[in-house]
């Protein structure tokens, strides 16, 4: 593209999204951030919502193409990530295996809820019925209830979130060693080997998990306070710290020190810690753990956190202009290597300049 | 057989728990010689946070600790002792990365931090994931995953809709995220250095990753202040949708009508083709009674079955796998998504294998998680060089030791 700084440490790394899903277009947006030209190719009609294209398309070049033209800019790629159903990409003439083998440094990453092979490869899956294969969901919720969802769409954004650490890390490979490679990456295989402690327990003597709600035992969990709620996090270590900190007399038992003592009386001590943070405010419960050093945490939601004041001096939020207005958005990842903001593009906008960037090619 | 792609590439892991080891699990899956420092004095939590009952070596025989730290060396190392902190640098001259999870304040505290690390190895790259950064007005506060999932935002979004609470995810969500995020980060830095020749100090607070996941609700409140909707099962697009009760205790199926198609599939598959022809806006408004139809169906069968037997009609299903299902997921099996890795110490169970899956280097879990010190000698005088008569001095100090210091005692 030229115009971008040379300090991107992508930039010059040229990435095509094929798919048009949350996760394909989530594993790009940090790629694009980080200086990478995303080209994202328009099949048929917009998949994302307006909010879901604010947050992750900004930067990224459009093109509307057919299938040959399609298959030529994944061999003009780096990287391809896409996010169809098994054998999508094979249908279109872009067989990996093919393209790999007529571009040996390129790195293709397949996303899809259950993976390219096995009996249930082919399943349709919403995010939800992805979200339930992966185990993370049979935690969540109470158990009185059905387990429950996590907002926003988690198997898919965790699906991209692993893409794009992967992508790197095959691209960093393949400049390495001279070779890339096709990764086969499923929602449900992200989710099953990230289940804490309980996919592991389960695996070693079938102990089944119950869904714990809100509260893990009486010093760890989410409670009502008087604007919202808020948590703490108390392992063992931190237990003195919090209990001492409450400065409340109920709470004060020296007996409730011990581990064993706790586990017994959980929800006695659940109770009295459940009365202490109701008249409590959040902002005043996070001093308290700051100066504590306890791990104590409140309720945010998005809205809050625009206002919050520690992510603006990190310089958090990119700003989006849509056509709504100005969206802020999650920005680079972490701090250490240059970021870009960006722009939205219109779909299909960059079919020409990409065709001649990429390959050559005149209009 | 094919190089993984990082192959040749050596870390120093400071890091503990589960945020920073998750993302080192993830740098030894693709191919790194990943080398865990603890103190004696201070080791990793985990080893000893759920000790298996009557088990002689708490710290070798957790099964929490081994999941997420296989295919990783284990220097033990004092690092609040000179000589400790000497030979750790020793160590960093001979590494491409560095990553520690501490609370913003205490690797400079230790004097190991960046500039000492940049003194040892100029181009080194150090992954530091506090909870909420290095810098900025709640650096100080303390970072664990359930904290960081409420300071995010992730809590908020998440509920039954009926009673007013967001909950928590099930797991310390806020610790993979960020450990995935650092994993990509890592190699961000290499390319980064192959490039300038530089390396790289990257702040990564894992408060910060986990809100790149809700990138789209940020969206909604800044354009229009949207405050989070809790919309327990269902899904705005779709209707019906939601989670629906099987044969047995507490056994569930997911469903999604996604479209017109699936919805008619459904409708039939439930016996209730009179309802075939609702639409989008009618599903939705009715979503209450078309549950109450599908709960009459799934109610007779197992969740596999209903699962199954719906894919095959055309709709997006699947079973509410648990913790134990999990594990005798056919397809999984199928898919070989887990391992069996000997432990001299403990029987083997299944261990997931790499979620990365590279289809042509087919990266595949090695070893198990390195018991206590268990390679002091080889990196002590293999890589670095010293004697056999300095280990044991070494030892004799309490800077190396092959068992924590006053673990025996709980």
């Amino acid at each position: 593209m030229g115009t971008e700084s040379e300090d991107l440490p992508l930039a010059g790394v040229r990435v095509l999204e094929i798919g048009g899903g949350l996760a394909a277009a989530f594993a790009t947006r940090w790629l694009t951030g980080f200086g990478a030209d995303v080209v994202r190719s328009d099949a048929g009609s917009e998949t994302l919502t307006r909010d879901e294209q604010a947050a992750l398309l900004a930067s990224k070049r459009r093109v509307g193409v057919g299938d040959a033209r399609l298959r030529e800019l994944a061999l003009a790629a780096d990287i391809v990530v896409e996010d169809g159903v098994p054998g999508a990409l094979a249908a279109r003439g872009l067989d990996p295996r093919a393209l790999r083998r007529e571009k040996p440094a390129l790195v293709v990453v397949s996303l899809t809820p259950f993976g390219q092979t096995g009996p249930a490869a082919h399943w349709r899956a919403s995010n939800l019925v992805a979200h339930a294969a992966g185990g993370i969901l049979s935690l969540t919720g109470v158990a009185t209830r059905a387990p429950l969802q996590n907002g926003g769409n988690q198997a898919f954004m965790l699906l991209g979130l692993n893409g794009a650490s992967a992508a790197l890390t095959t691209y960093f490979g393949s400049l390495l060693h001279g070779e890339g490679d096709w990764l086969d990456i499923s929602a449900q295989e992200c989710a099953a080997g990230m289940l804490e402690y309980y996919g592991p327990r389960a695996a070693f003597d079938h102990t089944p998990a119950v869904r714990l709600g809100n509260r893990v035992n009486c010093l760890w969990g989410i409670f009502p306070v008087a604007d919202g709620f808020a948590g703490v996090c108390a392992l063992q270590r931190q237990a003195p710290a919090f209990l001492a900190m409450t400065r409340d007399p109920a709470l004060a038992d020296p007996r409730f020190l011990e581990p064993a003592y706790r586990l017994e009386h959980d929800a006695e001590i659940g109770e009295l810690v459940a009365r202490w943070f109701r008249d409590k405010k959040k902002r005043d419960l996070l001093e308290m753990g700051e100066s504590n050093k306890v791990p104590m945490g409140a309720v945010m939601t998005p809205l809050d956190l625009l206002g919050n004041a520690c992510l603006d001096e990190r310089g958090f939020f990119d700003v989006v202009n849509t056509p709504a207005g100005e969206a802020r958005v999650p920005g680079r990842p972490y701090l250490g290597l240059a970021w870009r903001a960006g722009a939205l593009h219109g779909p299909a906008a960059d079919t020409d300049a990409v065709a001649a960037d990429w390959l050559g090619a005149r209009a | 057989m094919k190089e993984l792609p990082l192959a040749g590439i050596r870390v120093a892991d400071l890091s503990m728990m589960w945020a920073g080891p998750f993302c080192t699990r993830l740098l030894g899956e693709m191919g790194a010689e990943v080398i865990k420092i603890e103190s004696p004095r201070a080791w990793d939590n985990v080893r000893t946070l759920l000790p298996q009952p009557g088990a002689p070596e708490p710290w070798n025989t957790s099964y929490y600790f081994n999941d997420y730290n296989r295919d990783k060396k284990s220097l033990t190392l004092d690092l609040s002792q000179p000589r400790g902190k000497e030979l750790y640098l020793e160590l960093i001259a001979r590494c491409d990365c560095v990553i520690e999870n501490y609370r913003a304040d205490v690797l400079d505290k230790l004097g190991i931090g960046w500039d000492a690390l940049r003194r040892a190895k100029p181009d080194i790259i150090l992954i530091s994931m506090a909870g909420f950064g290095k810098t900025g007005s709640e650096k100080g506060f303390v970072g664990f995953g359930p904290i960081i999932e409420q300071m995010a935002g992730m809590a908020s979004t998440t509920g039954y809709g009926d009673d007013g609470v967001p909950y928590k995810t099930g797991i310390s969500y806020g610790d993979p995220i960020g450990g995935i995020a650092a994993a990509g980060a890592v190699a961000l830095a290499l390319i980064a250095r192959r490039r300038t020749g530089q390396g790289a100090w990257i702040d990564l607070a894992q408060r910060e990753t986990m809100a790149q996941m809700l990138g789209p609700a940020f969206a909604a409140a800044s354009l229009r202040g949207a405050a989070p909707v809790h919309r327990g099962n269902r899904d705005p697009r779709f209707a019906p949708q939601g989670l629906y009760p099987c044969l047995g205790s507490d056994q569930w199926v997911a469903i999604s009508a996604r479209d017109e198609r699936e919805w008619w599939a459904l409708a039939r598959a439930i016996g209730a083709p009179e309802l075939e022809s609702l639409e989008l806006d009618v599903r939705r408004a009715r979503h209450d009674e078309l549950d109450r139809r599908i709960e009459a169906w799934t109610r007779a069968l197992l969740p596999r079955e209903a699962a199954e037997s719906l894919q095959r009609a055309g709709v997006a299903a699947a079973p509410v796998l648990d913790c134990n299902a999990i594990h005798q997921d056919p397809h999984l099996a199928a898919r070989g998504s887990w391992v069996e890795l000997p432990q001299p110490k403990m029987k083997t169970w299944k261990q997931p294998a790499s979620a990365w899956r590279l289809v042509e280097a087919q990266p595949l879990p090695r070893r198990h998680a390195p018991l206590f010190g268990e390679h002091n000698r080889e990196i002590l005088c293999g890589l670095l060089g010293h004697s056999e008569r300095e280990l044991g001095e070494l030892a004799a100090a309490g800077i190396i030791g092959d068992a924590p210091i006053g673990a025996r005692e709980g």
